[in-house]
């Protein structure tokens, strides 16, 4: 492990490692430019699994990003009884489409970092793993994982942010995963009960400073709301129930 | 009044040509300050046009589904965060602004803030007595109210509980809401038109008096001429808010900037417009502190209005402190789990009681130490706006108390465990164990940061080589051009900024009317 400490402080050019002194390591979210220095695949194989197998066709990510992505959601959410797998959920095709929603120079960033992540060289220099993440025991996942949690430069911590919020908004995103945290979704809505455009209704002056003490504020009557339906069971959202009467406001023409 | 055809929302994503106008006034945003200004400007007879990024969602298209939402109805699809990922920032980007999604809390500016602008930045005319009549009317117009303590929601119920045991002082929250189903989807949009945000309100009256609103119209460039804004250039966007290559040009006699603390000083940036380095500058944020309790009982967060109870016990700490305010967040699982510390099995088992899951939230009020400069809005050389923020030690003690006092309120409460929002989560059962989180790491990344209150960055003030508008708003190299928005604030507020944008925007709106009307 000598080799490993002694090339993190002396030699080799990685995310967050000379923050604030080399220039063209200011990356926006993620960074780019270990992939130039060690990109290569000759550390390790990688195991990149067939499309088809992803759910892919994607829109950004490639096979490789995609497996990536998918091997990390499999140790960020481990098996457990009732949640599903990334996989149940189509993960890689969800994260696709969040990608697919940003600018372009931030896809290319996070398909480096996606990269990035999942590179030998990195693995080597920076957790003396010799594999690719794919390539990786489940232990080794998690210490790769780790590692780049509790670093201590803060560009691969923002990374490891970076990649635990595209995973876990795709995968708790899904309702298939609303069993397993209780979550019993939306309400059936009574939209024929919903207000016609009231009246203005004059609310009482009130204190500007906010309150101290305790107590309900006296004076204005507060509103009552409507008795909430019970919750249903989990449901795919597809439609969302009648339209309220509302203002005709034509949309779309020309100006 | 207007002679003109009636007022519409325009997609712009379907226009097929290019357009132009000439109304009187371009507002470019429909949020809390540009839909009030809209809409008063209307209704004394100019002809307005509103420029919008985002689309227009009536109730009927809205989805109870955070998957949708966060995509659809937030700024940067939901991914808006400081350049370094540490402070999550969550901001609207719709017909209505953050007030589409927002969670209808509505405080008055409390006055002491008022005299401090006054005071320290020489803001003239700005005070308690001037605002009180257009707050009073915005409280009636949005029908904001107090929130009845019998049906405040378990999650709220917790923070009143628990801060009524330590007995530190507590209120429940007036909110904008109208015929409310107290459902607890504010922050996907309201789907039964209850919340009186401004989509439903103050644009719908500009459109009333002869408005028309670009949706999907995003202003991009201010084109100057000698002292004035002789045009605003925007893009028409597509509905997933990719550029269609259509234009819509607005050339106007008044131009109001009102895409809050982050758009309105990206749009003069990215238009050179910096004449004295301060665009950009003093941006605040209310960088927020979560705790998570789990109890013996359902809580279930995800249900019932989000936010109804609020404690200031800690606002004020004294000289060289910063203060902080407590209040209670949602839980649905996409908002959560993206928000949570760690991953893993730790993760999962927390997720996994989520329906027994309390969420409340420390608010550090930022901007009012003397040396305190609060973050930074730029342009990056590939064109993106760039957020920074680096907080301060001063900010990070702030946090701690917030999180232990969260903490202290969850235990009082009978939580059975406290979890902090740390990589390495604290886990408190008792009391004695909230001192744990003193040695816990407070530092960016290693525990969750979050902001849905940014502000400043066109600072109001008396001196043009500190400030960026004057007391009326205007900006003070400009003849033509005023910010009425969250950004002209010269601190933090100390409370949530909604109604103070509503107040000053009704206030504005005079002065800009008799400017240059």
């Amino acid at each position: 492990m000598w080799r490993r400490g002694r090339y993190r402080r002396e030699r080799i050019l990685l995310p967050g490692e000379h923050e604030g002194r080399r220039g063209f390591l200011k990356w926006g979210l993620a960074g780019t430019a270990l992939l130039a220095v060690g990109g290569g695949t000759w550390l390790a194989t990688r195991r990149t699994r067939p499309l088809p197998a992803l759910g892919g066709p994607f829109q950004v990510l490639s096979p490789l990003e995609a497996t990536v992505l998918l091997t990390l959601a499999e140790r960020l959410v481990p098996p457990r009884e009732g949640f599903p797998r990334p996989m149940d959920v189509d993960l890689p095709r969800r994260a696709d489409a969040v990608v697919a929603l940003a600018p372009e120079a931030t896809q290319n960033e996070l398909r480096q970092l996606v990269r990035l992540f999942d590179n030998a060289l990195t693995g080597f220099l920076l957790d003396g793993q010799f594999h690719t993440f794919t390539d990786s025991t489940l232990e080794q996942q998690d210490a790769r994982i780790a590692a780049w949690q509790t670093s201590r430069y803060a560009l691969r911590r923002t990374g490891y942010k970076a990649l635990k919020k595209i995973v876990y908004a795709a995968y708790y995103g899904s309702p298939k995963v609303w069993p397993a945290v209780g979550y019993p979704g939306p309400p059936p809505l009574d939209a024929s009960e919903r207000p016609q455009e009231p009246a203005p209704k004059r609310a009482e002056a009130r204190h500007a400073e906010p309150k101290r003490g305790e107590g309900a504020p006296e004076g204005a009557a507060p509103q009552r709301p409507r008795p909430r339906p019970a919750a249903p069971a989990p449901r795919e959202l597809e439609e969302i129930p009648a339209p309220r009467s509302g203002m005709d406001l034509p949309q779309g023409g020309k100006p | 009044m207007s002679e003109s055809a009636p007022g519409r929302i325009v997609d712009a994503a379907e226009l097929r040509r290019d357009a132009e106008e000439t109304p009187d006034v371009c507002v470019v945003g429909s949020g809390a300050g540009g839909a009030v200004v809209a809409a008063r400007l209307a209704a004394r007879g100019l002809r307005v046009v509103v420029l919008e990024e985002g689309g227009y969602y009536p109730p009927e298209k809205v989805k109870m589904d955070e998957a949708w939402a966060f995509p659809a109805l937030y700024q940067e699809h939901g991914q808006r965060a400081t350049a370094d990922l540490s402070i999550t920032v969550l901001q609207g980007r719709a017909v209505g602004g953050s007030t589409l999604v927002n969670w209808t809390t509505s405080f008055r500016t409390p006055p002491r803030v008022l005299r401090h602008w006054a005071e320290v930045y020489g803001v003239s005319g700005l005070d308690e007595k001037a605002l009180e009549p257009h707050f009073q009317a915005v409280e009636e117009r949005l029908h904001i109210g107090p929130w009845p303590l019998e049906v405040v929601n378990a999650n709220n119920r917790v923070l009143w509980e628990g801060a009524g045991r330590l007995s530190w002082d507590r209120e429940v929250i007036h909110r904008n809401v109208f015929g409310c189903q107290n459902l607890g989807y504010c922050g996907t949009a309201c789907p039964v038109g209850a919340k009186q945000s401004m989509d439903q309100t103050y644009v719908q009256d500009a459109v009333r008096d002869g408005a028309r609103v670009y949706a999907h119209a995003r202003a991009v460039r201010l084109e100057k001429s000698g002292k004035r804004i002789a045009a605003v250039q925007a893009q028409a966007l597509d509905s997933s808010g990719k550029p269609t290559g259509r234009k819509v040009t607005v050339r106007s006699r008044l131009v109001v900037l009102s895409g809050g603390a982050i758009n309105s000083p990206q749009l003069l940036l990215r238009s050179g417009y910096d004449p004295s380095g301060r665009v950009g500058r003093r941006t605040f944020l209310h960088p927020v502190v979560a705790s998570a309790a789990i109890f013996p009982d359902k809580v279930e967060a995800f249900y019932g209005a989000p936010q109804s109870v609020a404690s200031h016990h800690f606002a004020d700490r004294g000289r060289g402190k910063v203060g902080f305010f407590l209040e209670a967040a949602p839980a649905q699982p996409l908002l959560i789990a993206t928000s949570l510390g760690g991953f893993g099995a730790l993760h999962e088992e927390q997720m996994s009681r989520l329906a027994y899951a309390n969420g409340l939230i420390a608010l550090s009020i930022d901007g009012f130490l003397p040396e305190e400069e609060g973050g930074t809005v730029s342009i990056r050389s590939d064109g993106r706006v760039r957020l920074d923020y680096p907080i301060r030690p001063e900010i990070w003690e702030a946090l701690r108390e917030g999180n232990k006092a969260l903490a202290r309120v969850q235990l009082a409460a009978g939580a059975s465990v406290v979890y902090s929002f740390h990589e390495n989560p604290v886990v408190m059962r008792t009391e004695s164990d909230v001192a744990l989180l003193d040695r816990a790491p407070w530092e960016p990344l290693r525990v969750g940061v979050f902001s849905a209150h940014a502000m400043g960055g066109c600072a109001m003030g008396r001196d043009p080589e500190k400030s960026v508008v004057d007391s009326r708003l205007k900006l003070h190299w400009l003849d033509n051009v005023w910010v009425v928005d969250g950004s002209v604030f010269p601190t933090g507020l100390g409370v949530n900024p909604q109604e103070t944008i509503f107040g000053i925007a009704h206030w504005a709106a005079d002065h800009i009317a008799s400017a240059g009307g």
